[in-house]
Parts: structure tokens; C-alpha cells; sequence
């Protein structure tokens, strides 16, 4: 059954009402919260705490193909993937080396 | 070379710090204020466009399967194009999409969709340091411009980036190739459905840039626990409804990180 063209707008205004004043929220009331140092700190744990949340279960309950790692190739570069960041730093080195080592496995590995 | 009002000036980037970026020429039109000011500016944006660019190739797979899910569900390319423009928050959007093809009522659409949103309340307070003396246009498209990649790249990177301005126009980079990238990818999915060779496996490259983008925020061993810690937490909170896990596991760990550096605030004491 298609999707009713007036249903969906009205989604659409209350998804773009929701996602604007979440983003906009505390930006919009800046002027007015004072940020104390500790609180600063505190914002330092964000992309530590969010970013491998947001990763692992992608990653750690992907069924891959490879049955010599368990269907879990997707995790396994992911580590090899970090060292190879650790030592490199670099976002480019990063994604083609993990891109190309999994295709390797895809490719090579049953 | 001499600079003059008005005149194209081209002058290689002097006070750069060492490093890719040291060779730059830029050819810069100058209409305000001194032409290194305009150089400066030019730099640190084309900066956080180079950041973005390699994540883009996770986000444009991503994008792809977003326009494929849209035409699929007998969606007009104008809708997918307003959903994309107006809301401009990937995951939410395919939970929609799918939520819609089933006529689930509004309110547990907009619900669900707000709820996967609302992480993004945190980048939101992180930021608002950074704009509180801007002016309300600066602020709302910063807002809108919100978005895991964004807000991760830039805090990756603020190290090497001196004052706030070269933060916000930083951002700006950043943020303009992440919007330009999403919305042509899903154009693209919805007219050419996903053409991106799946034994690249190139969605993988999402979870591979958060890894890389979350490596240089693990500063101290405080870090190192909280990533861990929120990393295990998501994989064994997974089950809980509407993405609860994620938020659950990210305010779990950031009181970790509290907890950790109060204790050892204390004991410096």
C-alpha cells in the first residue's frame, strides 16, 4: 500500500520539528547556561562514550560469510583496522586499509 | 606580493602549522578586511572539507540505501528529497521509512524518530560553548549541520585549530561536504537504486571512521575506560527498545568518566 501523501508530511514536519530543536536545544539557549570547567570536562567524554556505542553493535553482531572467523571478519578487522589508525593516524589509511582487508577475507578466506 | 582592496591576491599560506597543509597556495579575492585574514579563512575551511572527505565513504553507501529504501517504498523523489532536507538525520529517517510502509500511527513515528535523535543533545551541549556569541543564523545552521560525523571530525581535529572562529569555519567545511555528499547519494540511490558493488562492503566504512575518529579522544586512561566501557554496554544493552541501548550505554559511560576523574581529582587534593 503507498504511503499517503499527507501522512508522510506530517511525519516529515514533526521529524524535522524534533531533530531541529534536539541539535538546537542547548546551542539555542547558550546565551543564557553557564558552562563551568567541570561541566567542560565532562563534555570531553562524549565521542569516547557515544561513538563505540554506536559502532559495536553494527560491528559485533554483523553475520559475515567467513566461517574460519565465525561470521565475525567485521570485528576482527575493526582491530586490526585500530592498530593500524593508532600507529598511522590517518583517516584515509584508516577506511582503505580496513576496506581491503575485508575484502581479502571476502575474497580468500571460507 | 603586494596586497590591494580588491584586487585577487595569490600567496602562499604563511603561519600554517607544519604538517599537509604547509604547501598550500591559495588564491584568495579580497574584499574584507586584510587578505590574510581571507587566506586563513580559506585554509581552515578547505581543512575541515579534507577531514570530511574520506568519511564520506561511508556516508554515501549510506545514502544510497537510504534513496533505494525510498523508492521502494513508492516515495516521489521530491518527498525523499524534503524528508532528507528537512529532517537530514540518516538513521531516523530509515526507521521512518519502514515504520510507514507498516501505516504505523504519526506519534509513534515522530516518537521513535525523536528518540534515536536525541544523542545529538549532547553534541548539541558540547558545541554551545563554541557559538554562544554568535548570531542566530550562525547558530541555526551549525545547528542543523549536526551530526555524529560532523561533531566527531571536529573534536578530532580542535587541537590544531587556534580560536573558536577557525572551530566554527572548520565545522563549516566539514559540515557542507557532509550535506553535499548525503543528499546526492540519496538522489543518486533513489534514481539509480544501490549501485555500490556489494562485495566492497563499503558501508563498513561507517563503523571504520567512528574507530578512527574515536582514537584521538582517548587521551588518558579515563578514555580508554569509558570507550570500553560503552563499547560492551551497547553490545549487551542492544535489546532494548527504540535505541535506548545507545543512549543508555553513552550516559553510563560519560558518568564513568565523572566518576574516574573525581576520584582522582580528590585524591590530588
Amino acid at each position: 500500500m503507498p504511503i499517503d501523501s499527507a501522512y508522510f508530511w506530517t511525519i516529515v514536519a514533526g521529524m524535522a520539528i524534533g531533530s531541529f530543536s534536539i541539535r538546537g536545544s542547548f546551542i539555542f539557549l547558550s546565551r543564557w547556561i553557564k558552562i563551568s570547567d567541570r561541566t567542560r570536562e565532562l563534555f570531553s567524554f562524549i565521542p569516547a562514550a557515544i561513538l563505540p556505542a554506536l559502532v559495536m553493535p553494527l560491528v559485533f553482531f554483523h553475520e559475515g560469510s567467513s566461517q574460519w572467523l565465525m561470521g565475525k571478519e567485521r570485528l576482527t578487522v575493526l582491530f586490526i583496522a585500530a592498530v593500524v589508525c593508532y600507529y598511522s593516524r590517518s583517516m584515509i589509511t584508516t577506511i582503505f586499509f580496513g576496506l581491503s582487508i575485508l575484502f581479502l577475507i571476502n575474497q580468500f578466506i571460507p | 606580493m603586494v596586497h590591494r582592496r580588491g584586487v585577487w591576491v595569490l600567496e602562499e599560506a604563511p603561519s600554517l602549522p607544519s604538517g599537509p597543509y604547509k604547501t598550500y597556495i591559495v588564491l584568495a579575492y579580497q574584499q574584507f578586511g586584510t587578505p590574510f585574514f581571507v587566506l586563513q579563512e580559506n585554509v581552515v575551511f578547505v581543512r575541515g572539507v579534507k577531514a570530511m572527505l574520506p568519511i564520506t565513504t561511508g556516508v554515501i553507501p549510506f545514502g544510497l540505501v537510504m534513496g533505494t529504501v525510498t523508492a521502494n517504498a513508492d516515495l516521489s523523489l521530491l518527498q525523499s528529497f524534503g524528508m532528507n532536507f528537512f529532517v537530514f538525520a540518516g538513521a531516523s529517517q530509515l526507521a521512518a521509512v519502514d515504520l510507514m510502509t507498516q501505516q504505523v500511527s504519526i506519534l509513534v513515528v515522530v516518537a521513535t524518530a525523536f528518540i534515536i535523535n536525541l544523542r545529538m543533545m549532547l553534541y548539541s551541549a558540547a558545541l554551545s560553548g563554541l557559538v554562544k556569541n554568535q548570531n542566530l543564523m550562525v547558530k541555526a545552521l551549525l545547528s542543523y549541520a549536526i551530526t555524529d560525523q560532523t561533531y566527531a571530525v571536529l573534536v578530532a581535529n580542535q587541537e590544531h585549530l587556534k580560536s573558536d572562529r577557525d572551530k566554527i569555519v572548520f565545522y563549516a567545511g566539514a559540515a557542507l561536504c557532509m550535506i553535499t555528499a548525503w543528499q546526492i547519494a540519496v538522489v543518486a540511490g533513489f534514481v539509480f537504486g544501490n549501485f555500490a558493488p556489494s562485495s566492497l562492503a563499503l558501508d563498513y566504512a561507517v563503523p571504520l571512521s567512528f574507530m578512527a575518529l574515536t582514537l584521538p579522544a582517548l587521551k588518558n586512561k579515563t578514555y580508554y575506560a569509558v570507550a570500553i566501557t560503552s563499547a560492551v554496554l551497547s553490545v549487551v544493552l542492544k535489546e532494548l527498545p527504540f535505541n535506548t541501548g545507545l543512549l543508555l550505554s553513552g550516559a553510563i559511560a560519560i558518568c564513568l568518566g565523572g566518576f574516574l576523574t573525581r576520584t582522582r581529582n580528590n585524591a590530588n587534593r
